[in-house]
């Protein structure tokens, strides 16, 4: 099936079997390998990206679903200057260790200070809560959030 | 032979189903995890996919003065951003999965997933809610609890769609809900409970009690709910081991890979102990 | 330069973290490369009489037993598993062969039409059906002693008993398994997520019959491990080896998570007894212990695992006279292997209920109890090594108890607990679905722990006699080459600021790669805390060598090899002697709430405090002690992990829960920042001992809520349902 999905910002006619998982799709054709796979079954969070603005996981997207739709990927996130805030943020945190989880978590901060530029604790741990991290114990994470909140005002 | 059809209107989706088996697909989230297959092969369906989760039909929530019409494919997030969304709806439906989820599942794909341990469904059922079915011909109204036969199942016929869902814009004076999981946050339900009541003075009105993932499907039981209602507050603690004894007899938990039998069917009694307490008004 | 070593420093790994553009196995790909899956038993015992293949899409290969061109076994300790399995399979996912090919649908679907037909063999699936076997059924046992357990039990006062039991534990690295094999001018070269790049050579070098020249491995960046990719990857390495060879394409295979978690190595669960010899002083003065381990299927790393739990067996406590026996029984279920912690959290779990269930039992504080047992400078060890570092667990303990108000919490549970029959009652009001309001029963619960740093015994001396590499380049770069990985614990930091501090140099110009055997010495595998402790001692030395014989734009390469301190004495045959050189401290506090209706358990605060000697980089300890708690906290709550009949129950991270970002408070830390004489700028082992105290502070915490005894991990509000009597907490 022919599809067009905006991706980062650029427009991909692609030519695919439309259940393909939009994961698949972004890994291997369009070689976005930040997107990463940790478990297949939406529990993890790692395959996060934004689709229309809202953070999903493209594990569990048909690629059907995204035609038509924009995707923000870690990739163009990246050279945003919030994603700068952020990176930032995480780095002095201690947030990063293995790394896996990392831009998913990164994209769960955006989603997050979107809507709530001045998050309380409560609300950056329940807006990370579809992200597992097995390094961390997630404080440092929360930590960052909350650096990146600070730091980035005016920004979100 | 065509894997999927993505109808550019509902009539075009109704049409598709006369004609055609299908899986209707909205959010996917349950979807292509039950027909998932190993990393980076496509997941079999078996039957060609309907997708409707952009159909702008299926997405209408209005408020009308005694009933709240949403429709199938609102996902979890739009109706948390909804203003008139129930304060009960709201807590049940926060407690569902991840903000990822949320994003993406609907209220109509938990109720034809027909799980036992459906989130949305202790709720749906104890405010009777309606579901809209509809085929190429017209519509018809079926109860939630008519709808769902059994675990997976649905009474959905040949070329109908789940399209809507009516709630009743009951008020309640009293909300007791306990989902129990494996952890606190993004976890299936190993029990569930819902309890709702209008308490007038010392007067109890309208009481609605539903368990979720103690049985194959929601149970709730009309007839001691029926009994309830009516009663004073002073009369419930010397019912209590009655009532329970009433529900003990409709739940019948299983024991799996989450929870064992033992605890499901001890607890989620307890809740409705808890719950009938919290009636009562009974002190320490 | 920083004021210290221990101030925090830019991580090198963070910013292509981050930005998702490291390169983990599953994002490399190679020119004509193809995938592999692998066909696996469904049974946990049989005898395969016969596979039947479909016929082979174009392009798609089958690899199997008979493409191993070596010996078809891996090495490990004891080389008793297959890379694939011959006439027998003795576990559920013991892997079969490989189906590789350039397409992923058709090798699924080819999988999907491969029909093995077994004869089943009656399985071992529990510890009590493997003891009924007798020898065939255990794997190894060892028996240690200490002075004579036997005369302090014939003059005790009281004695005391208590059976301890831990169960599977997985590791849920975020990055499932994986390995991509090429084969080119008649070499070898494994990529992979992995912890121990030459064990894999080893594995490989046994496996293709090459000789080590021949054979290159190189980690990629690795998402995490936790000693769950210590030996099972020279398994898959092997397998895409073989493929690589035969097929002569490059050959990559990953994990699907729920394969890697029904397949890949497990913590052991143990059984552990304990019987303990108290005087008129309450004082416990003899103890037998024992402890049983399920090593699953095949024997893997348990001997050493079984020694590390039982040289912990009496735990931070001074008893003279202990006899401890051990032994590892063998099931037809996963083969289980490092974790972190390996052997150690079991037995130190054992060893804490115990302790605290004698002080119940005798009236006394468990604080009170612990404290006046505890090991001093100078005692020797259940091996009869000499402790002999100065011990600071009191001020420790102390600083613990101020940061979490212990002791007040402690009186003040103990009243709530007697007071009320924590009978239910609800508010009558409209309570919008918050907690029910019953009174909660809230329990607090202390730790003591420690973890022998490095490796056990004589390892280092006599197995793996690292060596480590500086190369010093014309333009004054220097480069660390060591065979340890990064894998999130931060040697890629930790290392370069101790040799950059040494030599003197601006920290980025000391530059570490992904080890690469092909240019890195055995500085031995990333295990058992050793990576600062014994590998960063030795670039250390190193770098004050490269130092000494410094010149300005010429290239220069020393090396150092490891040396065992005489001071450490150690008898393999008999364990008698210093199992471990020296041990990290700490001691945690857990408390929390209970719900009286659903017995949920609700951690409402976690404090630690540590001595690992100096911190390398604070923000990264501080990074290990949160993470490790995490697990620890996972462990003994909420990670459920069971087997009937040989097949674990819970196989996807939906039903094999771990923690989120919802389920457990940040912990509260301290550490000492004492420095070790013997380690690189002070610096002893950190990696493990974060997890080992949460597990028993929690249980210590729950016991105190319920006043039942809590003999079972994980505390599941199912467990305690069973075990609180029923009559204390319904409303009547």
């Amino acid at each position: 099936m022919k599809l067009c999905l905006n991706v980062n910002g650029e427009d991909y006619h692609i030519e695919t079997d439309p259940l393909r998982r939009l994961l698949d799709v972004l890994r291997e054709d369009l070689n976005l390998t930040g997107v990463k796979e940790g478990c297949g079954e939406g529990e993890c969070g790692a395959c996060s990206v934004f689709m229309d603005g809202r953070i999903v996981n493209s594990c569990l997207v048909p690629v059907l679903s995204a035609h038509g739709t924009r995707i923000l990927t870690i990739e163009g996130f990246s050279k945003t200057q919030r994603f700068h805030v952020l990176s930032e943020s995480f780095e002095e945190a201690g947030a990063v260790q293995c790394g896996f989880c990392t831009p998913g978590f990164i994209l769960a901060a955006e989603a997050l200070l979107r809507e709530n530029p001045q998050p309380t604790e409560s609300e950056i741990r329940n807006a990370l809560s579809g992200n597992l991290c097995r390094c961390t114990g997630y404080s440092s994470i929360v930590e960052a959030v909350m650096i990146a909140s600070r730091k980035g005002k005016g920004l979100w | 032979m065509v894997n999927v059809y993505r109808p550019a209107s509902l009539v075009e989706a109704l049409g598709f189903l006369r004609q055609n088996r299908a899986v209707p697909l909205a959010g996917g989230t349950d979807l292509m995890v039950q027909h998932r297959r190993s990393s980076g092969c496509t997941p079999s369906f078996g039957l060609p996919v309907l997708f409707i989760g952009h159909l702008d039909e299926l997405k209408a929530m209005h408020a009308e003065k005694q009933t709240l019409r949403i429709g199938a494919a609102c996902t979890y997030s739009d109706l948390l951003r909804w203003s008139e969304l129930p304060d009960e709806f709201r807590t049940v439906i926060s407690q569902i999965a991840s903000p990822a989820i949320r994003n993406r599942g609907t209220v109509g794909g938990n109720v034809c997933n027909a799980s036992p341990a459906g989130d949305t469904l202790p709720y749906l059922y104890a405010l009777n809610a309606q579901a809209v079915v509809s085929n190429a011909e017209g519509n018809r109204l079926v109860p939630v609890s008519t709808l769902i036969t059994g675990p997976g199942q649905t009474a959905l016929e040949q070329g109908e769609l789940l399209t809507g869902f009516l709630v009743p814009r009951t008020r309640f004076s009293t909300f007791f809900y306990k989902k129990v999981g494996s952890r606190r946050a993004n976890s299936c339900s190993k029990l569930s409970f819902l309890g709702l009541a209008r308490v007038k003075g010392n007067e109890l009105r309208d009481v609605r009690i539903c368990f979720g993932a103690v049985a194959p499907r929601v149970v709730r039981s009309p007839e001691t709910e029926a009994w309830l209602s009516g009663r004073k507050t002073q009369e419930i603690d010397e019912m209590v081991p009655q009532i329970r004894a009433a529900y003990a007899r409709l739940i019948r938990p299983i024991e799996d890979q989450r929870c064992t039998l033992r605890y499901r069917n001890e607890i989620s009694l307890r809740l409705l102990e808890y719950f009938l307490g919290t009636l009562a008004g009974s002190k320490r | 330069m920083n004021e210290t070593i221990s101030d925090a420093t830019d991580r090198p790994d963070a910013p292509d973290k981050i930005g998702g553009t490291a390169a983990y196995v599953a994002d490399l790909s190679f020119e004509g490369m193809l995938h592999a899956r692998t066909l696996r038993s469904s049974r946990s015992h049989a005898r395969i009489t016969s596979i039947e293949f479909p016929d082979l899409p174009h392009g798609c290969f089958i690899v199997d037993r008979h493409d191993v061109p070596g010996v078809n076994r891996v090495r490990m300790i004891t080389d008793d598993q297959p890379f694939f399995a011959e006439e027998l399979v003795r576990y559920i996912g013991e892997p079969i062969l490989l189906v590789v090919g350039p397409d992923r649908e058709r090798i699924d679907e080819t999988l999907g039409k491969i029909r093995v037909s077994y004869e089943e063999i009656s399985p071992v699936c529990t510890l009590e059906e493997a003891e009924k076997r007798g020898s065939d059924g255990c794997f190894i046992s060892y028996e240690i002693s200490k002075g004579s357990a036997e005369q302090a039990f014939a003059g005790a006062w009281k004695t005391y008993q208590g059976e301890y039991r831990t169960g599977l534990q997985e590791h849920v690295y975020l990055e499932p398994q994986g390995v991509v094999g090429l084969y080119e001018n008649g070499r070898v070269t494994v990529y992979g997520s992995m912890q121990c790049p030459y064990y894999v050579k080893s594995a490989l070098i046994q496996g293709l019959g090459l000789s080590e020249e021949r054979i290159r491995v190189v980690q990629s960046t690795t998402g995490g491990a936790f000693g769950g990719k210590e030996d099972y990857p020279s398994i898959i390495a092997g397998h895409v080896a073989f493929a690589a060879m035969k097929i002569q394409k490059p050959v990559r295979l990953v994990l699907d998570r729920e394969e890697d978690v029904i397949c890949t190595t497990k913590r052991h669960p143990s059984v552990i007894r304990i019987q303990s010899a108290v005087d008129e002083r309450r004082t416990v003065i003899g103890m037998q212990v024992d402890i049983t381990l399920d090593g699953g299927a095949y024997e893997g790393l348990s001997s050493v695992v079984l020694q590390r739990a039982m040289f912990a067996a009496s735990g931070v406590y001074r008893v003279n006279d202990v006899q401890v026996k051990g032994r590892v029984l063998r099931t037809n279920t996963v083969p289980t292997g490092a974790f972190r912690g390996f052997g150690g959290p079991q037995a130190i779990f054992a060893i804490e209920m115990h302790m605290h269930s004698i002080a119940e039992k005798l009236g006394e504080d468990p604080l009170e109890f612990k404290l006046r047992h505890l090991l001093r400078q100078g005692d020797s060890t259940v091996t009869g090594g000499k402790l002999r570092e100065r011990i600071r667990m009191p001020e420790m303990v102390k600083r613990v108890c101020e940061l979490s108000g212990y002791s007040d919490k402690a009186k003040e549970f103990r009243k709530e607990a007697k007071r009320s029959d924590a009978p239910l009652h609800g508010s009558g009001h409209r309570s919008d679905s918050e907690e029910p309001k019953g009174e909660k029963l809230r329990g607090v619960g202390i730790s003591f722990f420690s973890h022998g740093c490095a490796f056990t015994g004589s390892g280092e001396k006599d197995k793996i006699k690292a060596r480590v590499k500086l190369r010093k380049s014309q333009d004054g770069s220097v480069e660390i080459l060591v065979s340890n990985v990064e894998f999130g614990q931060g040697p890629m930091t930790t290392l370069r600021k101790i040799v950059a501090r040494t030599l003197g140099v601006p920290l980025d110009e000391v530059l570490y790669r992904n080890p690469d055997t092909d240019r890195v010495p055995d500085s031995g595998p990333t295990v058992a805390s050793r990576t600062v402790m014994i590998v960063g001692k030795l670039l250390d030395r190193a770098a004050r060598d490269l130092k000494e014989r410094w010149r300005s734009g010429e290239e220069i390469e020393v090396s150092a090899d490891y040396e065992q301190p005489p001071r450490i004495e150690w008898d393999q045959e008999h364990f008698r002697g210093d199992a471990y050189p020296v041990y990290s401290w700490g001691t945690n506090v857990v408390e929390v709430e209970i719900d009286p209706v659903t017995y949920e358990i609700l951690i409402t605060g976690v404090w630690g405090v540590y001595d690992v000697g100096r911190a390398i980089d604070e923000r990264i300890l501080r990074g290990q002690i949160e993470g490790g708690v995490a697990q620890g906290l996972g462990y003994s709550t909420m990670e459920v992990m069971q087997s009937r009949m040989g097949a674990i129950l819970q196989h996807s991270i939906a039903d094999y829960v771990i923690p989120t970002s919802l389920d457990f408070p940040k912990t509260e830390i301290d550490f000492l920042n004492a420095p070790y004489a013997h380690g690189p700028y002070g610096a002893k082992c950190a990696g493990e001992l974060p997890f080992i105290g949460a597990a028993p502070a929690v249980a210590a915490a729950v016991q105190s809520a319920l006043g039942v005894q809590v003999n079972r991990i994980p505390v599941t509000p199912e467990y305690l349902l069973e075990i609180v009597k029923d009559e204390a907490l319904s409303e009547r």
